[in-house]
């Protein structure tokens, strides 16, 4: 993109303004990036669960999940509603500060963090019902594998969001777009955990 | 620059020429394999032949005076000699690629007339096993001119089987059955070589392939079930001494065995009773002969050997040495 | 300088820099001091808290090592990097404060102690990762030496069969995580914000971080050698399963240890990623971009995508060795083979990651040197992005001999063939560059033409390599080793040393002595041809790779190759003294002793602290030499006289 030769000055002791050479944001594209390689992690583990289930397991000719083990298919699908509507107010509390709403800000992401938690909570539950586990069989290794990785991730983000929370309720959020990047990029991490909930639920729970 | 360019060319081509690279082909497979490298010699002949013309010639031409602040001339590109350059190496790779691809396929043609041999690698030690002749040995034997399917796994790591006469090589995977199909056509002795990092012993885990005529290999595999069934007692030690592995490390005079990786059984068993035998056995890092290794003897016989089977081992090494 | 400020205070006077902490707060103050006693804590923290969960979860025993060496090489680096101040800026934020405005006075080195902290410069940082990639390469070269005295004869002289499998491991691993990639990573880090006009790079404080990261990775692959029984990993740079979980607990090393060099690796190609989509000077379209900078950006989405793939394949090996789980046993349903396929996903690119950006150098320096344009500038821009695509394709011409499926092997070849179309668009185009030159063969310009031949010949011999006949010959033998270091050394190597030399001018100020970098650059083109071509010939002759013996017969070949490769070692030497001696007192550099048009060379040596006084505008090609009155940049806003370049050439 041509522009008009720019005369940014320093000071000496501060830096010129960069010129801006994209319209997106770097920040933004930083955590799409950052996203994309998160991705790429899950297709390691998605891989390692592809090896034990297909390659190995259909040339066995076994069951899958193998006998005599069974996955709480109704209840990961209660928790998967359960993160599907934490995305929803997650979206509700951006759209807030973005209309200048600190109250439903501060709403949404405690509804977002409370049902994140929520998710967590099941899923170590369960974890502890399911009646196998990580050292048992090539099965439990990669569903645990992938799950957990898929929990340290909601971890993570439940961190994101509790930062989030506090600078919101310190009123540090405005409705301007450089003003709401802190809510913003957590976001965005936050429905990448929801839709990779969702991949890993099809591929684990129902496939 | 043309001069320059031919003589890389043919320095290059005496290179690959007058020096033995390969070793001398001895299976069939082999021999297809080395047309693939020889198309794909003279391509890369020619090819750096171009490289390095271009580059001498260039350096010495268009070197510049240490004072000249001259520019060059300001060449952007070519279209055509760009896409000459495209598409050229593009022929020529697919060329290699296919002439590869239909030897491929033509040495994996596993004939109906074949014969089985089952392959076991383990840390450190080769085992064959003959299904239809009933025999295992720490060597792989075969006649010549006849295609011998390996059917090959690992107990432990991951190893691998290579021949270099041979050229074919495959990694056998603890687990899985991986295969080679070999149609040895020359007479001779030839080293079995480990190509996969296996641990400690990796550099020393060799055997032997000993290819034979017919009468040849008839004539051992007689051999080989004599010294299975008897031979001087301890009938079921010979056996297992021989399906074991120990003949890829250790020399036994009666079981034809001559590893050299480990010491001669025939001179460090002299003077020694049951209670040492077994123990070399099963602990062979207590005591190591002079000049010898630790850690490299297999320490799981006593796993994968029951007690019955050790001891009627020990019995037949001590009987074939003389002791006891 | 972008920054995160939700809470913005208005432009106030300029601040001055903070003063420096007195007394006790010496010690809670970002930097070393706050290391010594932090790390320390740290460690006995991770004993504790391992102890402590074992203990209430009744697992025995309690002093678990293998759980313990997890513990240690999780908690300690975080702790030290916490310590050394990476993260301060970023806990002021999480804790919810307002976010102060930057004051600057940290940014930038006025003296050498800056240079051993948190520095957020990434002039400094660029400096920071060559030095320390360096004494890596120093370190890995050493081992290589080892190796070769041991392989100088037949049969065992100075190390056991299992030291022997570490040497060669430690020194593949170092190279690579520790050398090449990082030593790529830190001139990018240096010209790259130069070359485009920026005044650093997008994000700074995770510059340093990843920085950072390195000497923890290094001494943590080194500290493998610390473990009592068994020692340093020793089942290769490639550590395949199931060797790798059965072997010592000095694996674990090596597996903890990459993640925390592929994490610096990762970080730093998004930031190189981000900083040249968004930082380029008005003016500069991704056309106009110089060479170094196109291979950075395709080797930055290589890391991006690539490297999760390999810090997957070691967290399962961590987890069937610590957590006992069954990716790779078979009886248990596990797929050894598996290990291979995730491994060598990342590991194919990881060897586009360490040439690519060494291509770039070589652009740059064949166009200065030979004062021409580099020919074909389009096409050398767009075969950079054809071997980024193509080379996630080509993995499992690692595994031809692996006992995968077969059929995998035929698209596999036919796509690690065609990857040498756009390899040779790239050579050939590069010896049009030098033809009707103006060729002036200072010590960059020396290293760029032996490296043209040398990577051919590496380049030639993985042709022979992608035909799977051939490969089902040449795998896992000593014709291996020769490619690899072909290409790695004749290759990357010979570019990391031609860019360190263009660029030394414009990092120190001084210029290096061109005697010495010309003795250097003969020194070891000879004793490198000597160790490396003969193995050629002893691998297809029947000499295995990762051996600490061999067959009597290849005796002679190998003190020939031993004897060399102490000469290469010594050859470095030259390097190091000329380096230092010409850092500390060599001639004063002028800003542009190349007379180069490209951005980092219209400033000074070194260049000022945030680069550039007003950020230029670009009007034309990186590499105009020879048409008159054309122009790259201009500065001041000044209307001088632009030319656009007519289209010469046909």
């Amino acid at each position: 993109m041509a522009a008009v030769a720019h005369t940014e000055h320093a000071h000496g002791d501060h830096p010129p303004v960069a010129n801006q050479s994209s319209r997106v944001d770097a920040r933004l594209l930083g955590i799409y990036l950052f996203i994309g390689s998160e991705i790429m992690l899950f297709g390691s583990f998605f891989t390692a669960y592809f090896f034990a289930r297909v390659v190995v397991g259909a040339q066995a000719g076994d069951a899958w999940p193998p006998e005599p083990y069974h996955l709480p298919v109704f209840l990961a699908l209660l928790n998967t509603i359960i993160l599907v509507t934490s995305s929803f107010s997650m979206h509700w509390a951006l759209q807030s500060i973005k209309r200048n709403n600190r109250q439903g800000l501060i709403a949404g992401l405690t509804l977002t963090f409370l049902l994140g938690l929520t998710f967590l909570l099941i899923q170590a539950r369960e974890y502890t019902r399911i009646g196998f586990a990580p050292q048992d069989l090539a099965f439990s290794s990669t569903f645990f594998g992938l799950t957990g990785l898929h929990g340290a991730h909601v971890f993570v983000g439940l961190n994101l969001l509790a930062y989030a929370l506090v600078r919101s309720v310190r009123g540090h959020y405005g409705p301007k777009a450089h003003d709401h990047l802190g809510v913003e990029i957590p976001g965005i991490y936050w429905h990448f955990v929801d839709v990779m909930w969702i991949v890993v639920y099809v591929t684990v729970y129902v496939l | 620059m043309l001069s320059i360019g031919v003589l890389a060319g043919l320095v290059t081509a005496a290179v690959a020429y007058f020096i033995p690279w390969l070793p001398d082909a001895a299976a069939e497979e082999a021999g297809t394999i080395d047309n693939v490298y020889w198309l794909a010699t003279i391509i890369c002949i020619v090819i750096f032949g171009i490289v390095v013309g271009v580059t001498v010639y260039s350096v010495f031409k268009f070197r510049a005076r240490p004072d000249d602040e001259e520019d060059g001339s300001p060449i952007h590109g070519h279209t055509g000699l760009e896409i000459f350059w495209t598409a050229i190496p593009t022929a020529l790779v697919t060329a290699i690629s296919v002439y590869s691809g239909v030897v491929l396929v033509q040495n994996e043609q596993a004939d109906p007339g074949r014969r089985l041999v089952e392959v076991t690698a383990e840390q450190f030690a080769w085992s064959f096993h003959y299904p239809d002749e009933e025999i295992t040995t720490g060597e792989l034997v075969l006649p010549v001119g006849q295609q011998v399917e390996l059917k090959m796994t690992a107990k432990d790591v991951i190893h691998a089987f290579w021949v270099p006469e041979w050229r074919l090589k495959q990694d056998t995977v603890p687990g899985i059955f991986t295969r080679l199909l070999i149609t040895p056509t020359k007479l001779g002795t030839f080293p079995v070589i480990c190509t996969e990092l296996c641990g400690l012993g990796h550099a020393v885990m060799r055997s032997r392939a000993r290819v034979l005529d017919q009468a040849g290999f008839d004539q051992w595999v007689k051999e080989q079930k004599e010294a299975r069934e008897g031979g001087g007692g301890g009938g079921q030690g010979k056996e297992l001494f021989a399906s074991a592995g120990c003949a890829s490390c250790h020399a036994l005079a009666d079981a034809s065995a001559t590893g050299a990786v480990g010491p001669s059984l025939d001179e460090s068993l002299q003077g020694k009773d049951a209670a040492f035998v077994k123990a070399a056995i099963l602990d062979p890092d207590a005591e190591i002969a002079e000049g010898y290794q630790s850690g490299l003897m297999p320490k799981n016989y006593g796993d994968t050997l029951s007690e019955a089977q050790i001891d009627g081992l020990v019995e037949y090494l001590l009987q074939a040495t003389g002791g006891g | 300088m972008i920054e995160l400020h939700e809470h913005h205070e208005p432009e106030a006077a300029h601040h001055a820099p903070p003063g420096k902490p007195r007394g006790l707060r010496r010690l809670t103050a970002a930097g070393w001091l706050r290391v010594s006693w932090v790390a320390p804590l740290a460690f006995g923290l991770a004993t504790g808290l391992v102890y402590g969960a074992r203990a209430a979860m009744g697992l025995h025993p309690y002093w678990e090592f293998p759980v313990l060496i997890v513990a240690w090489t999780v908690i300690v680096p975080l702790a030290f990097l916490i310590a050394i101040g990476g993260f301060d800026y970023w806990f002021y934020w999480i804790s919810g404060r307002p976010t102060r405005p930057e004051d600057h006075s940290g940014h930038g080195a006025r003296s050498w102690k800056d240079y051993f902290r948190i520095n957020t410069d990434h002039k400094v940082i660029g400096v920071q990762y060559v030095v320390t990639t360096f004494a890596f390469f120093v370190i890995a070269g050493l081992l290589a030496v080892f190796m070769r005295a041991e392989l100088a004869r037949p049969g065992m002289q100075f190390v056991d069969n299992n030291q022997f499998n570490g040497l060669f491991s430690e020194h593949a691993t170092l190279m690579i995580f520790l050398f090449v990639i990082p030593a790529f990573a830190g001139l990018g880090n240096f010209v790259i914000p130069l070359m485009i006009g920026a005044p650093d790079m997008a994000f700074p404080r995770l510059n340093a971080l990843s920085y950072w990261l390195l000497p923890v990775a290094g001494l943590m692959f080194l500290s493998a050698y610390l473990v009592p029984d068994g020692g340093a990993f020793a089942a290769g740079w490639t550590n395949y399963v199931p060797l790798a979980v059965e072997q010592p607990d000095g694996n674990l090393f090596f597996q903890m240890g990459v993640q925390w060099a592929g994490a610096s690796s990762i970080m730093t190609a998004l930031n190189f990623l981000v900083t040249i989509i968004t930082m380029r000077a008005p003016g500069m379209t991704f056309w106009r971009m110089p060479l170094l900078v196109w291979a950075n950006f395709a080797t930055s989405t290589l890391v991006v995508v690539a490297t999760p793939f390999v810090a997957g394949s070691q967290f399962f090996i961590m987890f069937d060795r610590v957590l006992h789980t069954n990716f790779f046993d078979f009886n248990q349903g596990g797929y050894a083979v598996g290990y291979q396929h995730i491994f060598w996903f990342y590991s194919h690119p990881a060897v586009y990651i360490m040439m690519l950006p060494g291509f770039g150098i070589i652009s740059e320096v064949l166009a200065v040197f030979a004062r021409k344009p580099i020919f074909g500038y389009r096409l050398m821009a767009l075969s950079l992005m054809a071997i980024l695509v193509l080379g996630f394709s080509v993995w499992a011409h690692h595994m031809f001999v692996a006992g995968m499926g077969p059929w995998l092997r035929i698209p596999m070849m036919a796509t690690t063939l065609l990857i040498a179309v756009p390899t040779g668009i790239k050579v050939f185009s590069w010896l049009a560059t030098l033809w009707e030159g103006r060729i002036h063969f200072k010590t960059p310009m020396l290293w760029a033409v032996g490296f043209i031949s040398m990577f051919v010949i590496g380049g030639l011999s993985g042709i022979f390599l992608g035909a799977v006949p051939i490969d089902q010959h040449a795998s896992d033998t000593y014709y291996i080793v020769a490619h690899i270091h072909y290409v790695l050394f004749g290759g990357s190597v010979f570019t990391i040393f031609a860019g360190v030399y263009h660029w030394f001018p414009k990092m120190t100020g001084r210029m290096y002595n061109e005697r010495l970098g010309k003795l250097h650059f003969w020194t070891t083109f000879v004793a490198f041809n000597v160790t490396f071509f003969p193995m050629h010939w002893v691998g297809l002759r029947g000499m295995p790779r990762r051996v600490s013996d061999y067959d009597p017969v290849f005796g002679d070949w190998n003190m020939v190759m031993s004897i060399a490769s102490f000469a290469l070692g010594a050859s470095t030497l030259i390097f190091l003294y000329n380096m230092i001696a010409s850092w500390r007192s060599g001639p004063i550099a002028p800003a542009n002793p190349w007379r180069a048009l490209t951005l980092e060379w219209q400033v000074s040596s070194p260049p000022p602290i945030f680069n550039f006084d007003e950020i230029p505008q670009v009007v034309g090609s990186p590499y105009e030499y020879g048409v008159r009155g054309a122009r790259h940049a201009v500065f001041n806003g000044s209307r001088a006289e632009v030319h656009e370049p007519e289209k010469v050439g046909h």
